[in-house]
């Protein structure tokens, strides 16, 4: 296993964690999202290490890669999109109180 | 002449039919009924006496034909009949006047007549038995023509059930004789022979014992009493009472010597016990009644010593006399609205017309020369000397007839003193007009017996001793019954005699006693039938209710815990969704984790993928 690949990987692990500290840990819906993004940031690294050090004439890598940022915008877009409507209506973001979900 | 046969019976039922559907006129409707019936019998025994016979055949069951037949004796018959019936009508036109169930009355009398036209004149067994049952319905009917009076329906019940009972053995003689024969007309199956004839006699005599009021069967008679008083005349003469004596007239041929025998001593005893009671009795429709049997068993009597023409004799004159008695005694009854002898006391001063007429029907009952019933009496008393049995049968012939003067001469005497309190009667016209026909046949029938006589050609005994027998015992019997008291003459006997000797009260209890117990054991039978019946379904109800049961414990119990369990489940995972986003997420994380830790957990354990 070449440095870089490490470096990459561990690099990847950090970004995980911490955007899995700041889902759990935040309150706030933008907070919380901006935790997924960092998760999502990670996972995308992880990918493009594997694809560049392990079989970096692999096409269909990149092309995953490239379909999961996609569908990481779309999800930001109606992530904030829900942010938006809520604050508008109720005028806070705060998931503490946003119980209208329960079962 | 054969519709002359057909019109006997039939004018009658035509002009009950006119009655009941026209609204008035019913009493001339019913004249010119019986008279039309008179009129068909008068010649068909005209026709008959010159020689010819007749006989009308109708269409009947299969193999049984029914016919009408003329002979010298049903024709005689039918004319009595038709005669008598003409005189209670005209009386009973008056007697009538006020009640307003003329109409139903007059169509049962007609009704009454025609089955009785029926029966006298029928020439087979088939339609002997139809007229027989028509008798006793019309004789409910008109006994308890009253029957909103109290005791009247107990009356006519009585009636119709003693006449019923003993009808058994018309119906059992009837089968019998046809079984034997194997035909049912009456003029041919006269002669069967052996046990069979015999059975068939004394069924006979039951069923003449019945209609004829003989003991041991004589209590309803007395009771038919609460039927109207033309009713009681024409029971009495010439319809049903008669109908026994004729039964027995026309089967006489039949009867075997043990059966006149027995024929004989019924007659003889009812002559002398019904003799007793009419002696004692204390209202006068109810002596006339007792009267009425005593003589149907003088003729019973006559048969019994083997002469039915002197039977005959005393049933034709019988009719005139005893029809007389009552349409009289009807007439008492009307001036004191009773019939009791106390309250009667002194009624000669005040109805001497009907009071003479009754005297005159008296002593022709007791047999006083020259009245049609000194012949009659005479013709029975020298009967039952010439038969073989003469000591018997002469006693009791004597024993009634002594009897019947006295009570005759005990009524005549009630009748005479006391105090007359004269009131005026409506009707009375008509009364006196058919009491007038009535007594005047009865003290001039005695011309025609010698036609008679020659008419049927049967052999007929004449004696001196017998006219002087008989003559010296109604003599006796008048002068006793006029001088003496029941209470002197009965002694110890009075009040037993008085109670009608409790044969027909005891007979009737054995068979109430007997019908109920039948009727206990039936109900329990039943009871006990039900109680299997209820006990069977009750036992289908528990299996059904036990099926019920087990299909909801079973199987609605099943599904509703599966459906409660599935329910509670749902309601407990529902607090897993609490709608808080970070604790779904720390739940999302905590699978994930789940996840790679099993995974890497097998992966570990996994043999190593060799290389490729």
């Amino acid at each position: 296993m070449s440095i870089g690949l490490l470096l990459a990987l561990l690099t990847a692990a950090a970004l995980f964690g911490i955007g899995l500290y700041g889902a759990l840990s935040q309150t706030n819906l933008v907070m919380i999202m901006m935790g997924v993004e960092l998760i999502l940031g990670g996972a995308l690294l992880n990918l493009v290490a594997f694809w560049r050090f392990l079989h970096p004439g692999s096409y269909p890598g990149q092309m995953f890669v490239l379909i999961v940022m996609t569908v990481m915008a779309v999800e930001m877009a109606v992530g904030f999109g829900v942010a938006i409507a809520r604050f508008r209506a109720r005028g806070s973001v705060e998931m503490e109180a946003a119980r209208e979900l329960q079962g | 002449m054969t519709g002359l046969l057909a019109l006997a019976p039939l004018a009658p039922l035509a002009a009950a039919a006119l009655i009941l559907l026209g609204r008035r006129a019913a009493a001339p409707l019913a004249l010119l009924g019986a008279g039309a019936s008179l009129y068909g019998g008068a010649r068909l025994l005209s026709s008959v006496a010159a020689g010819a016979t007749a006989s009308l055949a109708l269409p009947g069951l299969p193999g049984l034909p029914l016919a009408l037949t003329a002979t010298p004796l049903t024709a005689l018959l039918s004319v009595l009949v038709a005669t008598i019936a003409l005189f209670v009508l005209t009386y009973a036109t008056g007697y009538m006047t006020e009640d307003p169930e003329r109409k139903r009355f007059f169509a049962t009398m007609l009704l009454f007549v025609a089955a009785m036209q029926t029966l006298v004149l029928a020439g087979d067994w088939i339609l002997l038995l139809a007229a027989w049952e028509v008798i006793g319905l019309a004789s409910y009917l008109l006994i308890g023509f009253w029957h909103d009076r109290p005791g009247v329906p107990a009356a006519a019940t009585r009636a119709f059930l003693t006449t019923r009972a003993a009808d058994l053995g018309l119906y059992a003689a009837a089968f019998l004789l046809i079984g034997a024969t194997g035909t049912n007309a009456i003029t041919q199956a006269t002669h069967p022979s052996g046990p069979a004839a015999l059975a068939a006699g004394l069924l006979l005599l039951l069923a003449a014992m019945g209609k004829s009021a003989q003991t041991p069967l004589h209590g309803w008679l007395q009771d038919a009493m609460a039927g109207p008083t033309p009713v009681s005349a024409l029971l009495h003469s010439a319809t049903l009472v008669a109908a026994g004596a004729i039964l027995l007239i026309r089967t006489a041929p039949l009867l075997p010597p043990a059966a006149l025998l027995a024929a004989g001593l019924v007659g003889g005893t009812t002559t002398v016990i019904t003799g007793l009671i009419a002696f004692a009795e204390r209202d006068l429709k109810r002596l006339l009644a007792a009267s009425t049997s005593s003589q149907y068993g003088l003729m019973l009597l006559a048969v019994g010593a083997g002469y039915p023409l002197a039977a005959l004799l005393l049933l034709i004159a019988h009719a005139a006399i005893k029809s007389s008695l009552f349409l009289a005694s009807g007439v008492f009854q009307h001036s004191r609205d009773s019939t009791r002898l106390d309250d009667l006391r002194g009624i000669a001063a005040e109805r001497p017309l009907a009071y003479a007429g009754f005297t005159l029907a008296a002593l022709a009952l007791a047999g006083i020369p020259p009245l049609s019933g000194f012949l009659a009496k005479d013709a029975v008393i020298a009967a039952t000397l010439a038969s073989p049995r003469t000591a018997a049968f002469a006693t009791l012939a004597l024993a009634g007839t002594l009897l019947t003067g006295a009570y005759m001469g005990r009524a005549l005497h009630a009748l005479w003193h006391g105090q007359p309190h004269p009131r005026p009667l409506a009707g009375i016209g008509w009364m006196i007009a058919g009491l007038t026909g009535l007594v005047a046949l009865a003290a001039t029938l005695a011309l025609a017996f010698p036609g008679i006589r020659t008419l049927l050609g049967q052999p007929l005994p004449e004696t001196v001793a017998a006219k002087a027998a008989g003559l010296s015992a109604a003599l006796t019997g008048l002068a006793l019954g006029w001088l003496l008291r029941p209470e002197r003459a009965l002694g110890p006997l009075l009040p037993w005699a008085q109670r009608g000797f409790r044969i027909g009260g005891g007979l009737s209890a054995l068979t109430v006693k007997s019908a109920l117990t039948l009727a206990r054991a039936c109900d329990r039978t039943e009871t006990l039938l039900y109680g299997g019946v209820l006990a069977a379904g009750r036992a289908g109800m528990a299996v059904a209710r036990a099926a019920q049961a087990s299909d909801d414990l079973g199987l609605d119990a099943l599904i509703a815990a599966l459906a409660r369990g599935a329910n509670r489940l749902g309601a407990r995972l529902r607090t897993l969704q609490s709608g808080l986003i970070h604790r779904e997420l720390a739940l999302a994380t905590a699978g994930a984790a789940l996840l790679v830790a099993s995974l890497a957990i097998a992966l570990l354990a996994a043999p190593a993928i060799p290389p490729r």
